[in-house]
């Protein structure tokens, strides 16, 4: 990856490469470019996952013209294919280079697609169809999931970190601040309202990455609730967010009707 | 607590301006009698109802979710209702999903002709959350 | 055109988690939790999540300050602590060493709470000393 990245910006074909750079031991979000080639000799790929697109998000709107090159792992790629069709990034300026995710990583994140179109580094492993989270939260019974649920909402601080690290989450206003809405001055916030909203975004917007999940300092398994969420959109509408790089979300567009009350009011 | 026999379960519908608010004035000059659990609020179009506000409404204790809009086809502004089914299907499956008995919000095309069918679900409707009980969100977590 | 993320540790209590200051050309324009601290493991609460905000705020205080017939005035740092100080020997005269308080901060270095806590104890001849987390 380092020979192409190098290459890439010698060439002047992107302007900068946003990746993960080894500083002061840590894995650490960098942008290499062309006056600081030396920088590549601390490019790092790993297992340590970080919001990369949402640098890309801030380095694109500073400098619109300019072509940025960025590490892109299966679900990194389903999130620029989506935040094209959002018109938050312009497809002609943005090169990604592809990482295969390990086995070990796709099963821990239970990934359907754990590599992108096109990639450089590691190899193809199988994707996970049925999700064990999924399974387990299915096969309680609904008082069971009530407790569960309202028991882990309970824990939440309100750190507001699931919505911050999301690299899908690009809006100036979000609903998760009104005030009218979640109430300020008290935790746990509006519990289940303030989780369930957030789930109703996610629609056509969740990627699975599972960065939500992590960056939750209460591991309230938030990432469950948004694979369920995929599950919906993808029987109801057959929908699978970044898999195309055609066609809207259905919450997106009002395109035309598929569905039966007798199919919502079961 | 209130016993299963005493509960007066609190319902919110909301109703299109067009047609379900229609139904609703036309049950109301025809004398129809349903039970008076049920307080409207009347909206332009069901487009217009976010997600947020079925999930504010339970949050703040309803029993029961109405979504009264028009017929496929027929809506003032085209295809408002489509958006509609379309948000309503996904919230309810994800309610369900995290354990709160989804029956409690429940959605109809009702036109301003149908006074005797509104009269009709809203009797019908009462009666199904009664036999559910108060919400859950009522006691503990509200 | 340059942005990087500088790795330090968030100040705003005495968990210390670990966090990412993003610059970009020279500016903070947000914070990431760094995932691999052993402390915080990736988690940040909402303070941290918000600590680039403050930094470069139009609300702080860049001069010292004394207010007079309610209107702040700037002053120079000699005056002003000359100020202080002469107040707090005033009221220790009048109202007895226990009728002052100091309160100290999470955002302060345990140097610097020692110090203080020294100030309240030896020379204002007082044990009122608390911290903030306490409010």
């Amino acid at each position: 990856m380092l020979e192409k990245v190098k290459e890439l910006l010698r060439a002047g074909e992107i302007s900068g490469f946003i990746g993960l750079r080894l500083q002061n031991g840590h894995p650490a979000p960098h942008m290499f470019t062309k006056d600081h080639l030396d920088d590549l000799g601390s490019l790092l790929v790993g297992d340590v996952r970080y919001p990369l697109n949402k640098t890309l998000l801030k380095v694109a709107n500073q400098y619109p013209e300019l072509i940025f090159g960025v590490m892109v792992r299966g679900c990194d790629e389903r999130g620029l294919i989506e935040l094209f069709k959002w018109n938050q990034l312009k497809r002609d300026r943005v090169v990604p280079i592809g990482v295969a995710c390990p086995q070990g990583l796709a099963e821990a994140c239970e990934c359907y697609k754990p590599y992108p179109a096109q990639w450089l580094v590691g190899e193809k492993t199988e994707g996970i169809s049925k999700s064990k989270r999924l399974q387990k939260v299915e096969a309680m019974s609904q008082k069971e999931r009530l407790n569960y649920w309202l028991d882990e909402f309970n824990k939440c601080i309100k750190c507001y970190g699931c919505r911050d690290v999301c690299p899908m989450c690009f809006c100036e206003v979000c609903s998760l601040e009104d005030r009218n809405f979640i109430l300020t001055g008290k935790l746990p916030p509006e519990n289940p309202t303030f989780h369930l909203s957030r789930a109703v975004h996610m629609v056509g917007r969740c990627i699975d990455c599972g960065l939500c999940e992590e960056a939750c300092p209460s591991s309230i398994p938030v990432r469950t609730l948004y694979k369920k969420v995929n599950e919906i959109v993808k029987d109801y509408f057959d929908y699978k967010t970044g898999e195309s790089s055609e066609g809207k979300s259905p919450l997106n567009i009002l395109g035309e009707v598929t569905l039966e009350l007798s199919d919502v009011n079961k | 607590m209130q016993s299963a026999a005493g509960f007066e379960p609190k319902i919110i519908a909301f109703l299109c301006n067009w047609c379900s608010y229609g139904g609703a004035d036309l049950a109301g000059v025809s004398r129809l009698q349903y039970p008076a659990n049920t307080r409207t609020i009347r909206v332009m179009c069901t487009a217009t109802i976010s997600p947020h506000h079925i999930l504010k409404a339970f949050q703040k204790g309803a029993d029961g979710v109405l979504v009264g809009g028009c017929h496929i086809g027929d809506c003032h502004y085209i295809k408002g209702n489509y958006m509609t089914i379309k948000r309503v299907a996904i919230l309810k499956d994800l309610l369900r999903f995290t354990g709160f008995q989804e029956e409690r919000l429940y959605l109809d095309w009702i036109s301003s002709a149908e006074g005797v069918k509104f009269a009709e679900v809203i009797r019908n409707f009462t009666q199904k959350i009664k036999e559910l009980g108060p919400s859950h969100l009522r006691t503990t977590y509200s | 055109m340059e942005y990087k993320t500088v790795l330090t540790t968030c100040g705003y209590c005495g968990c210390g988690c670990g966090i990412y200051l993003e610059v970009l050309d020279g500016e903070l324009v947000g914070t990431l939790p760094c995932k691999t601290d052993s402390v915080s493991q990736g988690g940040l609460c909402i303070k941290g999540w918000n600590i680039h905000e403050f930094v470069n705020n139009s609300d702080r205080l860049t001069k010292p300050l004394i207010k007079k017939d309610g209107q702040f005035n700037e002053a120079s740092w000699d005056e002003a602590l000359d100020y202080v100080a002469s107040c707090l020997k005033k009221i220790k005269a009048e109202n007895g060493s226990d009728s002052i308080a100091f309160l100290s901060s999470a955002k302060c270095t345990n140097e610097e709470n020692y110090l203080l806590q020294k100030l309240a104890r030896a020379v204002a001849g007082t044990n009122n000393v608390d911290h903030c987390a306490r409010l």
